[in-house]
This record gives structure tokens, sequence and C-alpha cells, in this order.
């Protein structure tokens, strides 16, 4: 198995010529968990789009399994094995879950589809439901469960939190991190909870104001706290500490 | 919360505001008096667009909103600039293929058919107007009065916007996400231009996700999450208050680290 | 009773065409977003193939046919017209749909009304503009019910195009490329994100949509024959039924076409009864999709959904016009000369150039500068030319007032026009729009109680005793007729230029942009509309007018809605966002300078109609502004690369420097 399953190196994305994230540089390993943290408007949502082709590079690479993505076309990095589930959660209101299931696998793969379904049990009683019809974290738990359906290697969460009780958030996060543990999937997470997007990480990205402006292991983000709140509610005493932890 | 001393300026008394079976704003009261920069922030949904977006008639809600005393929650949108309360949009939605100028003089100028007949019999030779020179100087855009908006940066489409806002002489201004776009010091040169904004007559009411520049600028801070006020009083009380930091960074869990 | 149940019977057969085109419809909205105003057309080709190898065994291509040496089986003639059909449907999406995917609806519906008079004028040429008679399909029989012979014919058509509108609902429901459609219509990107291509999912429904066409084209042709402009048409009470299904339920599209063949079928009774007025029996039918259409919009209004993909491609830009005397007085000189160095049709052939510049310029207003889309321009003009007829001839009233109040009939029509437009923008007001077309086409103009089939004709103009007539013995345009054409024209421009240049313009732009912002920058979005309607049906109405004024006598063919849909074609054609654009239209307009050259020198002239939509495709698909926009943008090109040699190069605006923070 490589060591890196996918890796952005000076990354920089934006539209229409201007930047929204520029010099962003990380690595996901097979069962590795990276936190991408920031404020809003800090260019997270952007780097993760830019991952799978939706928003054009302006610069830097982005490499699936060690070749560079090039002109592939989103679909076709999709098919490759990376999946990202976006923030709208990437589900379709008017389908059932049934449906969904049918749509992530090209073949049916009745294992596989146990095996996801043990970790969302909450799944197997909605079989014939529409997804708009499910409350915020049934939708959450589908959105996810048919993205691990169609065995990613690199699976994206861009702010799964968003909307869903933090009570579900603090069930969820677990599972997914000990699902991609087991199947050896790389998995990129953007939290606005950034306690518990830390507790499950292995390594954190704080980005603020397009820029990378903290980086380092979970654990000792989660430590300096301190330095993980100025990156947020004030740029000012932050200036005298950066970089302590990066790299 | 006590009874405003004034009626001037912007107060809303229990909006809410249901999209089918969730509340996004649930009995939401705010006072945003002449002079007085109020922050609104809140962790993502929790419904302080949604909040913007009822005051300014775009959607439905239930509750009262008042500007300088009157009820205007019966208007629509236009009614509502044109009573006084501007606002400015999360995404610019600016007229792209208009100028700067131009982006301003149609708030600052309205339509209809009497203006239809001056257009074609009067014309008004006079291209710009003192309105738009000076609302562009308030956001330091004055050299690019010329310029077609969608060729600006993110940041300056957001500051023509504010500028835009302006320019039809606003009494409460609602400013949604205007510094998103803006690296660090940019934005905290527009803190000192939304403060000036204030000095100057209009109670501004500030959403964004910049904490220096929301707690830095505003008199007041209302905090929402899901759709609750969950907190309102001074930049220094938010900043220690475990609620809010709470809300923006989640509560600290306990340790499950592998 | 028994009579009744026969024409709901007879009905059906019409309902079962709708199904065919309904159903295509909504598959090819699901699939790409776009309302294909060509569906009639498309399908229309397939089934004239079919139907002109069973009538001499000819096999007739776009270019060139092949005369076989016997007329083939039926099976046979049918398979090839569906392979016609599905290389067709292959075609129209590679090379003409895709690329608009992203485009502005403007755009899409330009496109897709470009294919409709394409296809239209390609049939006519190749299969001559009369009905052909097609051999039934479907063995005619019938049986007694209730003391009435009902047709079975109708039945089996019916029940066919059920079940092939089954099957397309099963392969939504129960397959994986189906599901996978319903999902990338409702959120694209999700879909593109789970390793779909839109692209090959629209492929196939577009080529499934055209062969189910065609199937119900090529069966419902033995009930009327085939006709290229009934059969183009018939997309409007499709689109109807497409409404009243919220464009998303093919159960829904079944039912409502055949409830709408069979009221159409049961109107065609009702007004042979002796109670029925004689001025309200023409056209009728035709008025039933209208009020459906007008119906459903005023209940569902905004519910009705629209389709959601990512926008990449921005409308045309519109520059804001100056008044330049200059280029102005040179532009009527160029005017005077042409028409006093021209006589006979080629005089003719500028002054109509000079009304149809008219025509494209209440386009520019309502579509360039507003930003809304109307296919019922052409009615505009028409209301008022019938009004001229009837005020001049009836009323006797004098030159200019009777112009005056007939485009101020016009106007009225136009803002009742705008009041849908309050609530719905884009395909859906196209819609509407030439449904409006449709029924006043077919219920005023065509009505011969209202119009009589000898013509409707216009007393001759004057003014302070000058005989402001087109023709006079051999002349058959005279200068004083050409010369007040021209004025009034560049009286016409020079107040669009006042009105586009000031605030109301400006505040069109406003809403053309963003009617959000416009709103909460204090613009009324309604009254801007209604206003921008009532100044393009005025320009509208006084083409019309001056239009009548040059027949001397009108009938409908002048204002029918393909020629309406030509103007249209040629104002995009040469610039939807500008006065230059417009004046590029008269040009190359129906019976303009380019028409007459066309049938004068180089005898094409039945080629006009095809060449002109096939220009508009390119044009819409290469070069969105036009072919005035694109010499804007030539010469500004030119001018930034003259400049350039001086002083040092300006910024690029697309992308403006990044400011560096400080903090690195």
């Amino acid at each position: 198995m490589p060591d890196t399953l996918l890796e952005t190196e000076d990354l920089a994305a934006g539209y229409n010529g201007v930047p929204a994230i520029r010099g962003l540089s990380l690595s996901v390993g097979p069962g590795e968990v990276v936190a991408l943290l920031g404020p809003n408007g800090a260019g997270k949502t952007t780097s993760l789009l830019a991952m799978v082709g939706l928003v054009p590079l302006l610069g830097g690479e982005v490499r699936v399994l060690g070749a560079p993505l090039g002109r592939r076309k989103p679909h076709q990095i999709a098919r490759s094995g990376v999946l990202l589930v976006p923030d709208d959660r990437g589900i379709f209101y008017g389908l059932t879950v049934r449906e969904h299931l049918r749509l992530a696998g090209r073949k049916a793969d009745p294992e596989r589809e146990a095996q996801v379904l043990d970790r969302f049990p909450v799944l197997r009683n909605l079989d014939s439901r529409r997804a708009g019809l499910m409350s915020g974290g049934e939708q959450q738990m589908l959105a996810i469960a048919k993205a691990l359906l169609a065995r990613p290697k690199v699976l994206i969460i861009d702010e799964m939190s968003l909307g869903l009780a933090p009570k579900i958030v603090q069930e969820m996060l677990p599972a997914i991190r000990d699902l991609a543990k087991e199947d050896g999937i790389g998995l990129v997470l953007v939290e606005q909870h950034i306690e518990l997007a830390l507790s499950i990480a292995d390594r954190g990205v704080i980005l603020n104001h397009g820029r990378v402006v903290l980086t380092g292991a979970a654990g000792d983000l989660l430590r300096d706290r301190h330095l993980v709140e100025a990156a947020y509610f004030g740029a000012d005493q932050f200036a005298d500490t950066e970089g302590t932890l990066a790299g | 919360m006590s009874e405003p001393v004034s009626d001037k300026g912007l107060h809303t008394r229990d909006l809410t505001v249901r999209y089918g079976g969730l509340v996004a704003n649930d009995s939401v009261t705010i006072d945003v008096e002449p002079g007085k920069v109020v922050g609104l922030i809140g962790p993502n949904g929790a419904g302080k667009t949604t909040f913007v977006d009822a005051v300014t008639g775009f959607t439905a809600c239930e509750g009262e909103i008042l500007l300088d005393g009157t009820r205007i929650d019966a208007l629509p949108p236009h009614e509502r600039r044109t009573a006084g309360l501007s606002r400015t949009w999360q995404s610019g939605e600016l007229f792209g293929n208009l100028s700067v100028a131009e982006n301003l003089l149609v708030a600052a100028r309205a339509g209809g058919w009497r203006t239809l007949v001056r257009d074609i019999f009067v014309p008004r030779r006079k291209k710009s107007d003192d309105v738009v020179a000076r609302a562009l100087d308030v956001v330091g855009l004055g050299d690019v009065a010329d310029t077609l908006a969608r060729d600006l940066s993110l940041g300056q489409q957001k500051l023509v916007g504010v500028a835009r806002a302006l320019a039809g002489g606003a009494e409460v201004l609602l400013l949604d996400e205007p510094a998103a776009g803006l690296d660090s010091m940019e934005s905290q040169s527009f803190a000192g231009r939304i403060r000036s904004i204030a000095d100057s007559g209009p109670g501004v009411l500030l959403i964004d996700h910049d904490m220096s520049l929301v707690l830095g600028v505003c008199d007041t801070v209302t905090v929402l999450e899901f759709g609750k006020q969950i907190f309102t009083g001074t930049p220094a009380e938010a900043r220690t208050d475990p609620t809010v930091v709470a809300a923006y960074l989640g509560a600290p869990v306990e340790a499950t680290h592998a | 009773m028994g009579t009744i149940l026969q024409f709901v019977v007879l009905g059906l057969g019409l309902g079962a065409i709708y199904i065919g085109l309904g159903t295509g419809l909504l598959l090819v909205h699901r699939a790409t977003g776009i309302i294909n105003f060509a569906q009639g057309a498309m399908a229309m080709w397939g089934a004239f193939v079919f139907a002109q190898l069973r009538l001499d065994g000819t096999l007739v291509f776009p270019i060139g046919s092949i005369e076989l040496e016997r007329r083939p089986p039926v099976a046979v003639a049918a398979l090839i017209g569906l392979a016609t059909a599905f290389l067709l449907g292959l075609l129209v999406h590679y090379v003409i749909f895709r690329p608009v995917r992203h485009a502005p609806v403007l755009a899409q519906v330009v496109v897709s009304v470009a294919v409709m008079i394409t296809l239209q004028a390609l049939v006519v040429l190749r299969f001559g503009p009369n009905n052909i008679d097609v051999d039934s399909l479907i063995p005619e029989d019938s049986f007694t019910l209730l003391g009435a012979d009902i047709p079975t014919r109708e039945l089996v058509m019916a029940a066919i195009m059920v079940l092939l509108a089954a099957a397309v609902w099963a392969y939504l429901r129960f397959t994986r490329a189906g599901v996978a459609t319903r999902a990338a219509s409702e959120n694209e990107r999700a879909a593109v994100l789970m390793g779909f291509s839109p692209d090959r999912l629209a492929a196939v429904a577009q080529v499934v949509a055209i062969m189910l066409g065609t199937v119900a084209v090529m069966l419902g042709s033995s009930l009327t024959g085939l006709n290229a402009d009934n059969y183009t048409l018939l997309v409007v009470p499709a689109l109807a039924v497409l409404l009243v299904a919220r464009m998303e339920s093919i159960a829904i599209v079944v039912v409502a076409a055949l409830l709408m063949g069979a009221f159409q079928s049961l109107i065609n009774l009702l007004i042979t009864k002796p109670f029925w007025p004689q001025w309200a029996q023409s056209g009728l039918d035709q008025v039933v999709p209208f009020a459906v259409v007008m119906v459903i919009l005023f209940v569902q209004g905004k519910r009705l959904p629209s389709r959601g993909s990512l926008q990449t491609v921005r409308l045309p830009d519109v520059s804001i016009p100056k008044f330049k005397p200059i280029p102005a007085v040179i532009m009527l000189v160029v005017g005077v000369a042409a028409l006093s160095f021209t006589q006979g049709t080629w005089r003719f052939g500028v002054t109509t150039s000079i009304i149809v510049m008219l025509l494209a310029l209440s386009y520019v207003v309502l579509t360039g500068y507003l930003g809304q889309i109307s296919l019922a321009q052409g009615a505009f003009a028409g209301a008022a030319g019938f009004c001229l007829s009837k005020v001049t001839t009836n009323w006797g009233i004098p030159f200019p007032i009777s112009l005056i109040l007939c485009a101020l009939v016009a106007t009225g029509l136009g803002m009742l026009v705008a009041l849908p437009a309050f609530r719905i923008r884009g395909a859906q007001l196209a819609i509407v729009t030439i449904a409006a077309a449709l029924a006043i086409e077919r219920f005023v103009f065509n009505n011969y109680t209202l119009s009589p089939p000898e013509g409707n004709p216009i007393a001759d103009a004057t003014l302070f005793g000058l005989n402001l007539g087109v023709r006079e013995g051999r002349d058959l345009a005279r200068i004083s007729f050409s010369v007040m054409v021209l004025v009034i024209a560049a009286i016409l421009v020079w107040m669009f230029i006042r009105v586009a240049s000031g605030d109301t313009g400006r505040a069109f732009l406003a809403v053309r942009a963003n009617e959000r912002a416009a709103a909460s920058s204090g613009i009324d979005v309604r009254k801007t509309k209604l206003i921008g309607f009532a100044i393009s049906a005025f320009i509208a109405g006084i083409a019309g007018c001056l239009i009548g004024f040059s027949r001397g006598q009108l009938s409908a063919e002048s204002f029918s809605v393909f020629a309406g849909l030509q103007v249209l074609a040629v104002a995009y054609l040469g610039g939807i966002t500008s006065v230059g654009g417009a004046i590029v239209a008269g040009v190359l307009g129906p019976l303009g300078i380019v028409y007459t050259l066309l049938r004068g020198v180089f005898d094409l002239g039945e080629y006009y109609a095809l060449i002109s939509g096939l220009g508009l495709i390119i044009t819409a698909l290469l070069n969105p502004v036009g072919i005035a926009g694109a010499t804007r943008e030539q010469v500004a090109w030119v001018k930034r690369k003259l400049s350039r040699s001086g002083p040092p190069p300006s910024t690029v605006p697309e992308a403006p420097a990044p400011k560096e923070p400080s903090r690195v």
C-alpha cells in the first residue's frame, strides 16, 4: 500500500483567477485522518473542491496515488476513488435510500452494503424513505454511507456537523474514524467543531484568510488550545507565536 | 433586554422564520440604534443571513419589524430600501457589467414612469452624483469608479456592495459578511470604515466570521445558534462567555483520541 | 352523449402525440435543464422520412436523396425513420445542446428556437410545403358504443404511447442510469461527485426523447397528414402539458396530454353548434394551451421547479449607448442614399430592413436590456397592424394619430403579457409568450370573421396633403413612404438611446443582472418589467403598423409565429444588446436587403429561412454577443493594441493582482 493516498503541494485555487486559498500542502495516507479547520471564508471548502477538480487550480499540484490530477474531469476523479461529501451533503431529496445505495456502487455488492449499514443501522429501517423526508442526521449518515459503499480510497467530508445537533456529531465522527482505520481510507475533514475534529484526527491544518496559519499533530493542537483560539478570535497575540507548531 | 430609549433605528420583536418544519430564526429580538454597530454572529447555519433576508423582505417571517417606529413587515423589499433599510449580500450580488459608479447610481436614482418620460425628453446630463462620490469615498474605492464591477477582486466587490447600500441614503445598514475575502490587513482597515459610517449617523448590523473584526468594532453583539438567540451583550463579555466559545469551537470533549 | 364520446376518443389521437412530445420534453429537461422548443420539429424529421419512403420509395437526407427500387414495407420504413431520428438526436445533442448546457437560459431558449426554425425550414425544402398524406400504421376500424361510431385507431395510438411513456417512467425509476438522471437533475454537482457524467446521461435522454416523439408523430401523421408548420408548433400544447406536470411527473404528462387532446377535440365539436358565435370559432382550440399555461402559472407560479445547474457562461455584455451625432448623421445619410439610389423591389427591401430593424430593437429593449424572453413580439406587431386596418378604413383616423394609437394597443397587449413575467422568467416566460403568440395568431389573425381572407386593407397615410402611400402605379416603393419609415425609425432609435443611457436603462440592466440585488437597491422590479414590456411592445407596434402600410393590406402570414421567431433569430444574430445589432438584424431580416439579394441575384430566396436558422445556431454557439457585439469587441481590441504602443499596458481586468498581505 502506498504511503500517501492524496497529497497537495503548494495548492492555490479560486474563482475568476482570484485565489481563495494559497500555499496549501498536506498529505493523507491510508487510515489517516487530517482535519482542515478555520473560520468561514478561510478557504477550506475551496481547497476541498480543488482536490476533486471542481475548482480550477491556480498553482501547485494535487496528486492522487502519486499521479497528478492533470486534466481529469471531476466525475473521473470520483471514479478513481476520491470522494467528496459536500457541505450540502450531496444527497438527492427526491430519491429513496435504496436508490442512493443503488447509485453508489457500479455493481450490487451486498457484502459491502451489509458492512456499511452495520455502521449506520438506522438506514436499514429507512430503505424506501425519500431523503428529503429524513432528519438532518439521517441525511448525513446516508451521505457518508453511500460514499463508503463505493469503496473510496480517500474520503473528504465538508462540514459534516452543519445543522446537526452536537450529540449526533459526537457519535458519528468517531464511527467514521474507526471505519477509515479499518478500511485504510484516507480521511480529510473540514469541521467547525474544532475540539471534536481534533480529538479524532491525526493531524490538523488551520487556515485563515486563505492561508495556512497553523499545522501540527492533533494532540499538540488540542493541548495548545490558546493558539487555536487566537487563530479564530484575533490575530494580534497570534502574530508573535506563529510557527511554533508549524511543520 | 431593556426597551430601547428611542424608537429610531431598526427593532425586531420576536422575529421568527420557518422553512417547513425547520425554525431558522426563533423569536429574534434585536435593536440597531442610530450610530451603533451591532454584531450578529454564530456558527455556519445559525440563521444569520436568514435574519437579514427576513428583515429586508426576501423571506417571509412572523413577528414585528420596526424602522424608526413604523412597522415595515408588510412592505416589499424595494420599499423597505427606500424607507431607509439597506443591505449587502454575502456573495456581493453586484450588477457585474455595470461600472462601480453605475452600480451606486442604480441605488441612488429610482426608476419609474416619470423617470422614463424624463429620460426621453429632459435627460440628466450628469452621469455621476455627489452621493455616489461620497459613498465611494467612505469605502475608499474612489479610484475604481469607472471599472466594471465584475473586474474587481472579491474583497473590493464586497466594499462596492457596502457603498451601494449607502448610496441611496440609509438609516440602517445590514452588512452580511462584508469582510469575507479581505485579507487580515484589509479587514482591519475595514473595521475603521464601519466605525466611521456609524459615527456619521446610520445604525449598522454586522455579520461576519472574522471575530477580531466583529469583537473589535461592535458596540453590542448578538449570538445565534440553531436559530436561537443565545447571547446578547458587549464584545468583552462575548469573548469570555462559555456558551459563545462553545458555539464556535465546540464544547471541550472527553478525550477519545486514539 | 354518443357524439361527445366519439369526439373524446378522436381527441385521444392528438393526446397520444402530446404524450410523445411531452414525455420527451420532460426527459430532456430533467437531463439537461433545457426546455427544448424544437421537440416537435425534431420528432417530425424521422416521420417525414418514413412518410416519403412509404409514398414513393425516396429516402430523403438533409442533402441529397436515394430513390429506392420499390417502396419498402411499413416496418422497414419505420425503422429507417427511427434510425434517422436516433442520428438526429445524437447530432443535436453533441453539436448544439451540449455546448450550451451551462449557458444562460436565454442562450438555451434561442438555440432551441433556432433548431426549431432550421428543421422546419429544412422539412419544407426537402419535403415540400404541402401536406403529405400517410397511410395509417394502425388498421382503421371502429365499433359502436352508445350509438356512436368509436374509432379504434385513436384508442390503439393512445395505448401505444401510454405504454412507451410507462417504459420511460420505468427507465427513470428502475435503471441505474435512469436513477442517476433523476439524481443529476436535482443536484448535478452531487451526481458528478458520485462519478456520473451528466453529459452521457443527457445524450441518452435526448435520443430517447426524439425517438419517442418520432413514434408519436409517425402514428399521428395518419390522422391529419404531415405538415411542417403544424407539427413544429404541436410543441406548444405539449409544453402546456409539461407545465401541468410541473416538469416532474410522467404520469401527469400522460393524463394531461390525453385530457388536452380530448378537450381540444370537444371544442371543435362545440364550435359547430348553432348557438356558438361565429367570431369565436376559428382557432379556439389553440387558445386552450395558452389558457392552461396561464392558469398553471398563476396557481403554481414560483413553485414550479427549475433544474439547477452551474452556470458558467454569462449573458452577452451590454454597453450603455451614447448618442454620437456624427455616426448618427452618417447612418441617416447612408439610409437616405440607399433609398434614393434604389427603386422597386430593392427599395422595398431597404425599407423592409428599416422596419425589421425596429422589430429587432424591440428585442434589444426587452431581451438585451431587461433580460426577459418574449416569443410574442410578432404578435404585438400584428395586433397593431390589424388595428391599423380597422382604424384607417373603418374609422378614418388620420396619420400619424392612427400609428400612435395602434402602437398603444400593442403596448397594452405587451403590458398584459408582462403580468406573468412578474412571477416567472427564463424558459417558462418563453413558453407563456409562444403560447400567447400562437393563440393570437390562430384566434385573431386567422379568424375570418375578424380578419377577412381577402385581406385587411389599410388606407395610405397622408400628412399635410403629402401622400405617404407605398405604391403608385407601377412604383412598388415610393420614396416618400420610405423616407417616412426612415424618419420614424430614426426618432425611435434616438428615443431608445435616451432611455437606454438614462436612469431607466440602468434600472433595466440592474434587473437583468440580478433581480434581488435590484430590489434591495430600491428598484421596483415589477414596475421596471412593466415599463420594459411597454416600450418593447410600443416599438414592435410601430413596426407592425409600418409593415401594414408597406403592404397596403395585411394577411395573417405577415405576423405568423414563425415570422416572429425569424425576427428573433436575426435580432440575436445581429446582436441582441445594441442598436448596431438591430441594424445588422434589419439588413439580414426577412424580406430585407439580404433576402432581396439572395432572391434577386442568387435565386436562393427559398433557402432564406434555412440560412437564417443555421446562422442563428452558429452565432448562439460561437458568439453570443452577435455580429455587432463581435465587431465592437474587435474594434475595442484594435484600439487597445494601438494605445498600448503609447502608455504602458494597463492591468488585465480579468485578474486583478491580489494584494499580498504584509505578514507572510
